[in-house]
């Protein structure tokens, strides 16, 4: 595992896209897990840009002093708002995450490494929109595998979803690990 | 001269100074609901065999209010207008075994403390309330009171008040308290009957004591006795002859869940024994 | 800590096996907070909802059952901050959450608490205002926190600025209320109480619990028992414990006669409290400094705002080569200006980032009135600063 000075992600969506619970999910296996540091904050309201819901998880294997994203590494915009609203806080050349059916208008594939993953699509066909969170963090995993076990992910998955949920929210995480996919654009 | 029997649960002296000459004033009726208090007290104490320590007396701010902490050998607390239930509730919360009485008036309950008064007996917290309901805002000079009648003129309505009085007691009966209670400072043992039994009720005991006010009704405290017994009729008998007086008697008398009791139950769920987790 | 206070520590807390083991945990500050607490020995909690602090109170309503504690949702906050002094004089360590427009409603009780010398312990998720206000990061209470109870006195107040501090302050918030007999706030902001972080839990014994006097364990007897006496902390003897102690949130003797009343006499009561809390100054109030030694600026911070404002730090003396130093008030109230003068050289420009207009800018000018050329303010309402805004503020000053 590569040393951490500070890694940044976010995730926006609107309410109810279990915004909140990726962050929570990553912040915890990054802490418990992998021993590192992380912070995880949430903002909803005019803080969130225009109805956004955003959720952010700041690691690192050092202290962790401001608590909040600067420029993001990895932006996950699950809603065309989301998107706009904090493409211009992601790095060049940072990751972007997006779920295609609900994007409109793409950003400049060739600024940011765009990966899309329809993750309510594959979450509706598992057993319902709730598994597309793990869905998210499946597409996620592999994108950021330099910095974390898979196994890691995996078990807080399966300590934040409730106990008979626990199999097929691992399914939804497989198939966003397997679907995820570069988009180089046309 | 025999002593007072009560006289053995107040001080010589308290916060207050010397008990006399008392802070209360000449034919006020807290005197005389005081001596019914420590009656009922002392009953409940001997009978039922309640330590001492575990009675508590808790008044806001009042005439009502003076009965506490200035004479009373007991744990008392003389606390924010209106609050006292609230203050009641956190007592019980930490001790459950308390036996608290409140002093209260009909501001401190039916003003500043209404909030409060509704909730504590809609949870049926574990306190016996005594209103010493005199119909004014006494130890501030005589302003108007929630339970001041139609007409009545006070400081803050020398036109006449214009506006309706509470039924404190229709009140916590319908917040749900145990039990509910009215008498006057004229009726002795019906007040120490009715305090006894709210001492050994498992819930809120709201009892009501219609009490004279010398001072600001103008009137002598023995004219006033008379009027209350006059101007007041026990339930039974309110038919008859109910026409303008007020109803007096025991309104309610349940057995119902008193809070702690059930917040026990919550509490039971959780194992707490030692080396078990 | 002796050994038997060590050992006295873990017997007391053996039957609380629901208490958090040992260990690591990524909560909330509003859970950290709570945990801090049942850990310090609250067993009662009595708030009322309110954004952005009702976590905590939820958080609560599970927690203290498992404990063997109790908790209520009250009618109101006036209510809930009136419960914790009956819960205190019953003899239980008492807690409640709320925010900035619940926190005004509690000042009379709080005023009654300081007269009455109550331990208890309030914490304040601020949020800004005035009025409504709304349901983001604020420290627009610090003042009301010394000065928003009715009457003379003084008031402990601690500004949180992680999930950690958020267990560890509680405790501290509680031991210094049972040390000092008085209320003390724990000023925290929507960010650090919603925050998820690391939580350490150490060996219980390794925590130090502090509770109140009691003059049973000093061997004084009820008929000499002196309710505000005996000390310049007077021993409390609780409710129910056979010393017919009488409550009074007025001006008082030592025996508690309230009538022999005068000038000198409601001096020397009100006095006593003033000097008990802020006469201890040195020993209650704490403040964390880093690059201080002969540094030309300095930058002044409390709560969350430290966490940007050590970053921009770093980053002005590493990028911007910069000689900024670094100081966090923990404290707020009773303020250290003591410590602030004893450790704060001469410097050029003095820089406060707070989550308000300018509030502690005030103390902190007082304290250190010759020792800088310039005071700058760097508010944000409603937000947390980021490092890049007070690097710019800075900046604009110093380069």
């Amino acid at each position: 595992m590569s040393h951490i000075e500070r890694y940044e992600i976010r995730i926006a969506g609107f309410g109810g896209q279990g915004v909140v619970t990726i962050g929570r999910i990553l912040g915890e296996a990054f802490t418990l897990y992998e021993g590192k540091n992380s912070v995880n904050t949430q903002s909803y309201g005019p803080e969130s840009r225009g109805g956004a819901c955003k959720s952010e998880v700041v690691v690192s294997d050092g202290e962790i002093r401001y608590p909040n994203v600067r420029k993001a590494d990895v932006l996950i915009a699950l809603s065309q708002v989301a998107l706009d609203a904090y493409i211009a806080d992601l790095k060049e050349g940072g990751i972007l995450l997006l779920d295609p059916n609900s994007i409109r208008n793409m950003p400049d594939r060739h600024k940011y490494q765009v990966y899309e993953v329809p993750a309510m699509e594959i979450a509706y066909d598992i057993g319902g929109v709730r598994f597309q969170n793990s869905v998210a963090l499946g597409a996620l995993y592999p994108l950021i595998a330099h910095i974390i076990n898979e196994s890691s992910l995996l078990r807080a998955i399966s300590e934040n979803v409730p106990a008979e949920t626990v199999e097929i929210n691992m399914e939804a995480f497989k198939r966003g690990k397997s679907y995820v996919k570069r988009d180089e654009g046309k | 001269m025999k002593k007072h029997p009560m006289l053995k649960y107040l001080k010589e002296e308290g916060p207050l100074g010397q008990r006399m000459p008392l802070i209360l004033c000449p034919g006020c009726g807290s005197g005389q609901i005081l001596n019914y208090t420590l009656h009922a007290v002392d009953r409940v104490m001997n009978k039922d065999k309640i330590r001492k320590e575990n009675f508590l007396f808790i008044s806001g701010v009042g005439c009502s209010a003076r009965l506490t902490s200035h004479y009373l050998n007991f744990d008392s607390a003389w606390t924010i207008h209106g609050r006292t239930l609230a203050i009641a509730t956190g007592s019980l919360l930490a001790n459950p075994a308390f036996k608290i009485i409140v002093f209260t008036g009909d501001g401190d309950t039916g003003s500043i403390g209404g909030n409060h008064f509704i909730h504590a007996c809609r949870r049926n917290i574990d306190v016996t309330i005594l209103c010493i309901n005199n119909g004014v805002y006494g130890m501030t000079g005589g302003q108007v009171a929630p339970t001041t009648s139609v007409g009545t003129i006070t400081t803050t309505t020398p036109y006449g008040n214009i506006e309706e009085a509470f039924d404190l007691c229709k009140l916590a009966e319908i917040a749900g308290a145990s039990y509910v209670a009215r008498w006057t400072t004229a009726h002795p043992h019906q007040v120490i009957k009715s305090i006894t039994k709210g001492l050994r009720k498992k819930g809120t005991a709201f009892i009501e004591i219609l009490s004279q006010c010398p001072v600001h009704n103008k009137l002598s405290p023995v004219t006033m006795l008379k009027k209350l017994k006059e101007n007041t009729i026990q339930i039974s008998k309110e038919k008859e002859s109910g026409e303008g007086k007020s109803l007096i008697g025991e309104f309610c008398d349940l057995d119902k869940h008193e809070w702690n009791e059930s917040y026990q139950k919550l509490i039971d769920q959780f194992d707490h024994e030692e080396g078990k987790s | 800590m002796s050994k038997e206070m060590k050992a006295n520590n873990t017997k007391k807390r053996l039957h609380n096996v629901h208490l958090l083991k040992p260990g690591e945990y990524y909560l909330q500050g509003s859970q950290a907070c709570i945990e801090g607490a049942i850990m310090a020995g609250c067993r009662v909690y009595g708030g009322y909802p309110i954004t952005p602090a009702s976590e905590i109170m939820e958080y609560a309503s599970r927690r203290l059952p498992q404990v063997g504690g109790r908790f209520i949702q009250m009618e109101d906050e006036i209510a809930s901050a009136s419960l914790l002094i009956g819960a205190s004089w019953g003899g239980a360590k008492a807690l409640t959450a709320t925010s900035s427009p619940g926190f005004s409603l509690m000042q009379e009780a709080i005023s009654i608490a300081i007269m009455s010398e109550t331990p208890m312990v309030i914490i304040d998720v601020q949020r800004p205002g005035p009025g409504q206000g709304y349901i983001t990061a604020s420290q627009e209470d610090v003042m009301q926190a010394r000065w928003g109870h009715h009457g003379e006195g003084s008031i402990i107040a601690l500004a949180p600025s992680s999930v950690q501090e958020m267990f560890d302050m509680t405790i501290e918030a509680f031991n210094l209320s049972e040390q000092w007999r008085t209320p003390v706030l724990v000023m925290a902001e929507e960010p650090v109480a919603h925050m998820r972080e690391r939580l350490l839990i150490p060996p219980w014994n390794e925590i130090e619990i502090i509770d109140r006097k009691k003059p049973q364990d000093l061997g004084i007897m009820p008929e000499n028992y002196l309710p505000w006496g005996h000390d310049i902390v007077a021993p409390m003897a609780n409710w129910g414990e056979g010393y017919s102690v009488n409550f009074v949130g007025l001006v008082h003797l030592e025996d508690g006669n309230i009538t022999k009343y005068g000038p000198q006499m409601h001096y020397d009561c009100v006095e006593r409290l003033f000097r008990k809390i802020e006469g201890n100054v040195n020993e209650i109030a704490r403040i964390e400094t880093k690059f201080l030694e002969g540094c030309k600026n300095l930058v002044i911070c409390y709560g969350c705002v430290a966490r940007t404002a050590i970053e921009a730090v770093i980053e002005a003396r590493k990028e911007g080569g910069l000689d900024v130093g670094y100081l966090r008030l923990i404290t707020l109230w009773p303020f250290p200006q003591e410590k602030l003068r004893d450790i704060v050289g001469n410097v050029n420009t003095i820089f406060v980032p707070e989550m308000n207009l300018g509030m502690m800018k005030h103390p902190i000018t007082e304290a250190l009135r010759d020792r800088f050329k310039k005071i700058v303010s760097i508010p944000s309402l409603g937000v947390l600063h980021s490092p890049e805004y007070i690097l710019s503020k800075i900046y604009e000053e110093i380069r």
